[in-house]
């Protein structure tokens, strides 16, 4: 009896071991890493509507940042948007993704102006809003909330450190791309993995999904 | 005399023994598959955050023009360049009870960076970006330096970190 009981822990040890091994090594679910707390931010869109972290939860939401008069720097963030924008006019299924640019030039960019750089971006509002905000809220959500520096320069213009972050429907930091020109089948893959963890973390499938957090199951 | 005594391991502590072995032996395997069969470095080309030949150049990345700068009130960003056998900038002056946070890349070999007084203390690879934050409450100088050694000038790789009265 006693002989069985051994054989039979030893048993149970190696299969457990054996098969958090294997799900380390061959990582059959990847996720994106949880990289903190997402700021808490308050925005108005090209429509005067208020938008706000709150209102946000529930959806996955790609971040990017400028001003109207804002050229090069720019430029490859909204390439980046355009593109989700044409997988989200695809269809994502249940799971709802939005698209924020916010501007930080308030003064600058009423939602007069905010309508104009949608239109010229070939934004969709269905899927993509413009938005800005008070100058003070903008400068501890942007700043202080997201690391992203701006800040006016003598030019009458800024200066801008160009960056894009994702956050996922619990208002977690799930990505950040902080170079002029995001790798555009990056941003993709990340936002397509946020949206299989939504639709699929459910029941048993959760813990799975918990596991490939505790094993950095990265892409 | 032919008497050898025969050893009793309690089942339970036999458990054990294999436990810890085998726990040793999956490490090992671990270490090694991501080692070799996977061929895992620190770190890999296309996994470069920034090229640390454009690193130092203005305009290609925040290194360009390294330094401290305002995120909001309260909380800035300290760009760090190390380079053999320098950091720049090699003093840095910030307001007490003010977080900062350290970005530090290097544009040539591997360095470290370590500050005192806080728990700022990393790797530099060429490459990567290393990222930590701090806030000292209490004014001073405080001496960052290089503790991983990088060649014959090693030893005059270091700066201050000046924590001022508000």
């Amino acid at each position: 009896m006693m002989r069985w009981l051994v054989r039979g822990a030893y048993g149970l040890v190696a299969l457990i071991a054996f098969s958090t091994l294997a799900f380390a090594v061959f990582q059959p679910i990847k996720v994106l890493p949880r990289a903190g707390l997402g700021p808490g931010i308050l925005l108005q869109d090209q429509e005067g509507r208020t938008l706000s972290s709150d209102t946000l939860r529930g959806k996955i939401v790609l971040y990017s940042f400028g001003f109207s008069r804002c050229e090069t720097p720019c430029q490859g963030s909204q390439a980046v948007m355009q593109a989700v924008q044409r997988e989200l006019q695809a269809g994502t299924g249940s799971v709802p993704v939005q698209l924020v640019t916010i501007s930080f030039d308030p003064a600058t960019d009423t939602p007069a102006v905010l309508r104009r750089m949608s239109a010229q971006a070939g934004a969709d509002p269905a899927h993509w809003l413009f938005t800005t905000g008070e100058p003070r809220r903008l400068k501890y959500a942007i700043g202080g909330g997201f690391s992203v520096y701006y800040g006016a320069n003598e030019e009458g213009s800024f200066d801008y450190d160009p960056a894009m972050v994702l956050i996922d429907g619990w208002g977690i930091l799930r990505a950040e791309y902080r170079t002029p020109t995001p790798k555009i089948e990056t941003v993709l893959r990340d936002v397509r993995l946020l949206v299989e963890e939504a639709q699929n973390s459910t029941g048993v499938a959760r813990y799975a999904y918990e596991a490939a957090h505790l094993f950095l199951c990265y892409p | 005399m032919n008497n050898h005594t025969h050893l009793h391991i309690h089942p339970i502590e036999r458990l054990w023994i294999i436990i810890s072995f085998s726990m040793i032996g999956v490490f090992a395997v671990a270490v090694l598959t991501a080692g070799f069969a996977y061929g895992f470095q620190l770190p890999v080309p296309e996994d470069r955050i920034v090229d640390p030949n454009l690193v130092a150049t203005p305009g290609a990345t925040a290194f360009g023009e390294p330094g401290l700068r305002e995120l909001s009130p309260g909380n800035m960003e300290a760009r760090v360049l190390a380079q053999a056998w320098s950091f720049t900038p090699k003093e840095i002056t910030i307001p007490v009870g003010t977080k900062v946070t350290f970005y530090v890349t290097t544009k040539d070999v591997q360095h470290g960076f370590h500050l005192e007084g806080s728990n700022i203390n990393f790797m530099v690879l060429p490459g990567q970006i290393s990222k930590l934050s701090t806030t000292f409450t209490t004014p001073g100088t405080y001496n960052f330096y290089c503790h991983e050694y990088c060649g014959v000038g090693h030893q005059t790789m270091y700066g201050q970190v000046i924590v001022t009265e508000k």
